[in-house]
């Protein structure tokens, strides 16, 4: 849903990071919510060419498929930073101070964790695709049209690779709040109550019209 | 002394869809290799739950699992020597030639040492007959009417189709029946048992009989160091499963084409025969230009594309002597 | 080890981390990830020298899931459907179907609150997201209801239920989700959802002029309107109509070929759509504002995509989904309460959960069990336990575990359409949506009832499609 951010900024080195890093996602997430937006004309494209001049696109399902990665991953981390990733706020909504920045450092390192063993293998497979010896450096191809899948394999690592210097910050935000026993600390999500959550959402919504 | 305690050994095995004709060579072999082994060795066969089809290679390459089915045109860069298999009109007539063509090639230089960089062995075939179309309306038996037409066919058959104005669009095979049914694709290549085990043929009007483009080769892989690492009494089960797990599967597909007709009798699909000179004139577009394309393009990527061909050829002339 | 055990424990521990609060997508992965580590060293024997051995294949196996997960055409119907719900809010058709259905039914008892079920059912045509919907008619819907004396929490409980169609009635993000999850056909399943939806809303309707007719709680019948005026409020709603005619037709088409796929279909909506939002005055700030929030909320639930099958690769090793379907196939119990207890168990966790992550997080379990259930994925109807074939069955338990889904949006503690409501407006308390919508709660438990006793209703129009 469409969150605004709930992350304080102040002058501080930490804070300053957290707003450089936000303009990169957030050009991440654009270029996401831009491919959805050429997904729509390229499917119209392809239905009027094929109903109306019998002249089908070549290559159709090769081009939504090379786009996806850019559609589904490109902007993960525009949506850690302001903590939109769905999770269960049972428990961690009745968390107040230093247990609940104990309990959100430990999520954000596990995290943290997972992303870094993710990049690694995510620059993997695309380097298994990758062999600039061959023409357009190419050692994988769709399927219909033989396009290189690499550049659509190098988006995740590139887009893990951002998500892990937003966890990076994160880490670094709770576990400052965590020592310095901060109550509003700047660069992390501040937990909402769900019914907070649902307002900021309504207002959204509202806001766009 | 003490004996050593022969190891069990269990490999997971990567294939998709579900067990069909395509597949049962791989489920024999792992029923001879757990046989020979007194249960051993044995292989758990995984239909879609280890790696998506297109990514079995990489899947073997990282050691993920130990063997493997994929077919050469999901991904040409990743296998450009096998696609030799995938060229249209090459002539292959029935299965047994196709297992004598893709041995010579498998067992090609170039070839080992392409697989070599995905960590992969390729151990067999699996021989599959001539992709013949099955389509919706009326029949399409002149090469006119392939102009325009959305084909699902992959490799060297989509470009086949396309030098003669098709446009080659690739679902899965287990999209294929939601596609024709939506119109995604007109027409759909496949053989015949995946007619029927994807459920093509019963959105079908008419098959064609005898218009035989090609086919697609689709290796089984083993990854290297788990072949390696086999004791040799594992290893010399396996290696000598495989001619009985081949001779399986062609004795179960030989039954299969014996009930083709009276499938197609069955569904009220109309069984096209293409008249030899559209067939030629076919070939003429389709044979010997996208041969030597491939020839040319391989050579210019510094394989054998010539002594690949030329192999192909010569063995299929051996093997159509000798039968 | 056995690798069952492996997976149970594994299991266990995503559930443990997803209740201390885990984001689900990274809690999935990880747990995925750390279990197929597992599972590989234990394959070693523990062998401490092949311990990074088994890290790396793990890393390798987890690192290549997200690209070859999302990259599938199947998927790009989510993002278009997602893109579809937020330029209608631009091109105004939420007020446009509210007045239209002002104009049409609001003379029948309870008229306004009809009225606004009918809207919101309309609006689900257009919109993949229930939230969305609940949040906009909050802002139309409830001040007119309460301009002519509507009890405010039973206006409040309205809008919310009404809200929930927008899941089942197509497009629908998570009917897509479940398409993916178990391997059926999308088309077939957003078909599916039409008839159960609509059936949903008509149900509402009903209960509100019973509710009506009885009690003084709900508003008067508005009347006065003109057949002119009705007439004139159609054609600002029209875009709704061309975009469902259009989905159905690339769906499933009554005179002949259909005309393509879902996704084709869907981009031609919102194609339309973006016209109607360009008419209205959408403008680069807004299109740019509408792609930002489509592109945040598309990788939200495709984060959860990737990362629980990161969870479900390692189940495929661990071969857990089969060792359930196993467990569940020799219960000794009818394969019908089975089933039944199956979806109790999904109204429990629903009451806590998300319903994306609820059901990517058991489907890969579930699906199957329920399909070995009913014999098989490719029994037929007349072998079968619950009289349908295997792929009717599929669609069948989709659209019941959909509608439980929905029903989790307005059953406390976490009903999170009722939260929606009460956040848009300051005059409502959560505790006063609860209240208002408990009719409907008693309404859905009646429409999954039926769903389950007459399968019918959900299978009639795909089984059309062949
Ligand atoms: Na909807
Ligand atoms: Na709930």
């Amino acid at each position: 849903m469409a969150g605004s951010a709930a992350v304080l900024e102040d002058s501080s080195l930490l804070s300053r990071l957290d707003r450089a890093l936000l303009p990169i996602e957030r050009f991440g997430a654009l270029l996401s919510g831009l491919a959805i937006f050429s997904l729509m004309f390229l499917a119209a494209y392809s239905v009027t060419g094929r109903k109306f001049f019998a002249s089908p696109l070549p290559g159709y399902v090769d081009y939504i498929e090379a786009a996806m990665p850019i559609i589904a991953i490109m902007g993960v981390s525009y949506v850690q930073r302001d903590g939109t990733h769905v999770r269960m706020d049972m428990l961690v909504s009745a968390l107040r101070g230093r247990v609940l920045w104990f309990f959100e450092l430990i999520s954000v390192l596990l995290i943290l964790l997972l992303i870094t063993a993710l990049t690694w293998g995510a620059w993997e497979h695309f380097d298994r695709s990758f062999d600039c010896a061959r023409p357009l450096c190419s050692r994988d191809s769709s399927i219909d049209i033989g396009l290189p899948i690499w550049p659509s394999k190098l988006v995740v690592p590139i887009a893990f690779g951002i998500l892990t210097l937003r966890l990076l910050l994160q880490a670094w935000g709770y576990g400052r709040a965590l020592i310095l026993g901060l109550e509003n600390p700047v660069a992390v999500p501040l937990n909402l109550s769900v019914a907070e959550q649902a307002r900021i959402e309504a207002e959204a919504l509202e806001g766009t019209d | 002394t003490f004996a050593l305690e022969a190891a069990a050994t269990e490999w997971n095995v990567s294939v998709w869809g579900k067990r069909r004709a395509f597949t049962e060579h791989v489920e024999k072999l792992a029923e001879l290799v757990a046989e020979k082994t007194g249960g051993d060795f044995t292989m758990n066969v995984s239909y879609g739950g280890l790696s998506k089809n297109r990514e079995n290679l990489d899947g073997i390459s990282i050691g993920a699992f130990e063997m493997a089915q994929f077919c050469a045109g999901y991904h040409a860069d990743k296998n450009r020597v096998v696609t030799v298999l995938e060229l249209p009109f090459l002539g292959v007539e029935n299965l047994e030639q196709e297992v004598a063509v893709a041995r010579a090639v498998y067992a090609h230089p170039a070839a080992t040492e392409e697989m070599a960089q995905w960590n992969a062995k390729l151990l067999m075939t699996s021989p599959m007959p001539q992709y013949n179309l099955v389509g919706t309306g009326e029949p399409r038996d002149e090469l006119a009417e392939f102009k325009g037409m959305r084909v699902r066919a992959t490799g060297g058959l989509g470009k086949a189709f396309e030098a003669v104005g098709g446009v080659p669009t690739s679902v899965t095979a287990t999209e294929a029946y939601q596609a024709m049914e939506g119109g995604v694709v007109d027409t759909v290549a496949f053989a015949q048992h995946a007619h029927l085990s994807f459920g093509t043929i019963n959105q079908a009007d008419w098959w064609t009989a005898n218009l035989n483009p090609g086919t697609v080769n689709c290796p089984v892989v083993v990854n290297i160091d788990a072949y390696d690492s086999l004791s040799d009494e594992h290893r010399a089960a396996l290696d000598a499963s495989i001619p009985e797990a081949i001779e399986h599967y062609l004795t179960n597909y030989a039954e299969l084409l014996e009930r083709w007709d009276s499938v197609l009798a069955e569904k009220g699909v109309e069984k096209v025969e293409v008249a030899p000179e559209v067939i030629a004139e076919f070939q003429a577009v389709a044979g010997k230009p996208i041969h030597d394309a491939w020839i040319a393009d391989m050579e210019a990527q510094g394989l054998p594309g010539q002594e690949l061909y030329d192999l192909v050829v010569s063995t299929l002339a051996d093997a159509k002597g000798g039968s | 080890m056995e690798p069952i055990e492996i997976g149970l424990w594994v299991s266990g521990g995503l559930l443990v981390f997803v209740l201390l609060g885990m984001r689900v997508a990274f809690a999935a992965g990880l747990a995925g990830f750390v279990g197929l580590v597992w599972l590989r060293w234990n394959g070693f024997d523990y062998d401490p020298e092949r311990f990074w051995k088994a890290v790396e294949i793990s890393v390798k196996v987890a690192g290549l899931t997200p690209h070859s997960k999302v990259s599938a055409q199947v998927l790009s119907l989510i993002p278009v459907f997602i893109l579809i719900g937020y330029l209608a809010y631009h091109a105004q058709l939420t007020t446009a179907l509210f007045t239209a259905a002002k104009r049409w039914v609001a003379w029948v008892p309870g008229g306004l609150a009809v009225a606004t079920v009918f809207s919101t059912a309309g609006f689900a045509a257009v919109s993949g997201a229930s939230v969305a919907t609940a949040a906009v008619f909050a802002r139309i819907a409830i001040p007119e209801m309460l301009k002519i004396g509507y009890n405010k929490q039973f206006a409040a409980g309205v809008v919310a239920a009404g809200g929930t169609l927008a899941s089942l009635i197509p497009p629908s993000a998570i009917l897509v989700i479940y398409a993916i999850i178990v391997e059926q056909d999308v088309g077939k399943l957003l078909l599916a959802g039409f008839v159960p939806g609509a059936f949903s809303a008509i149900v509402y309707a009903a209960l509100i002029i019973g509710i009506a007719m009885v009690f003084k709680t709900v508003g008067p019948p508005v009347t006065g309107f003109t057949w002119r005026e009705r007439f004139q409020s159609l054609p600002p709603a029209m875009p709704i109509f061309a975009v469902v005619i259009i989905i159905i037709f690339f769906v499933y088409n009554p005179f002949g070929d259909a005309w393509g796929t879902p996704t084709e279909g869907g981009a031609i909506g919102a194609f339309i759509i973006f016209l109607m939002a360009l008419y209205k005055g959408m403008r680069w700030g807004e299109l740019k504002r509408a792609l930002l929030d489509t592109a945040k909320l598309t990788v939200m639930i495709f984060t959860i995509i990737w990362g629980v099958l990161i969870y479900v690769r390692f189940l495929g090793f661990a071969e857990l989904p089969a060792a359930f379907s196993d467990w569940i196939t020799s219960l000794e119990m009818s394969p019908m309460l089975i089933l039944i207890f199956i979806l109790l168990g999904y109204a429990v966790l629903g009451m806590f959960m998300d319903a994306i992550g609820m059901l990517l997080l058991t489907l890969p379990v579930v699906y199957p069990a329920v399909m070995a259930l009913n014999g098989g994925e490719f029994v037929s109807a007349a072998d079968s336990a619950f009289g349908m074939s295997g792929p009717m069955c599929a669609i069948w338990f989709g659209i019941l575990v959909v509608k439980m889904a929905e029903f989790c949006l307005i059953t406390p503690p976490i009903g999170l359409n009722c939260f929606v409501v009460a956040g848009v407006r300051d005059d409502l308390t959560v505790q006063d949506v609860f209240k208002g919508v408990t009719p409907f709660f008693i309404a859905d438990a009646a429409t999954i009832a039926m769903l389950v006793a007459f399968p019918g209703i959900v299978l009639w129009l795909p089984s059309l499609a062949g």
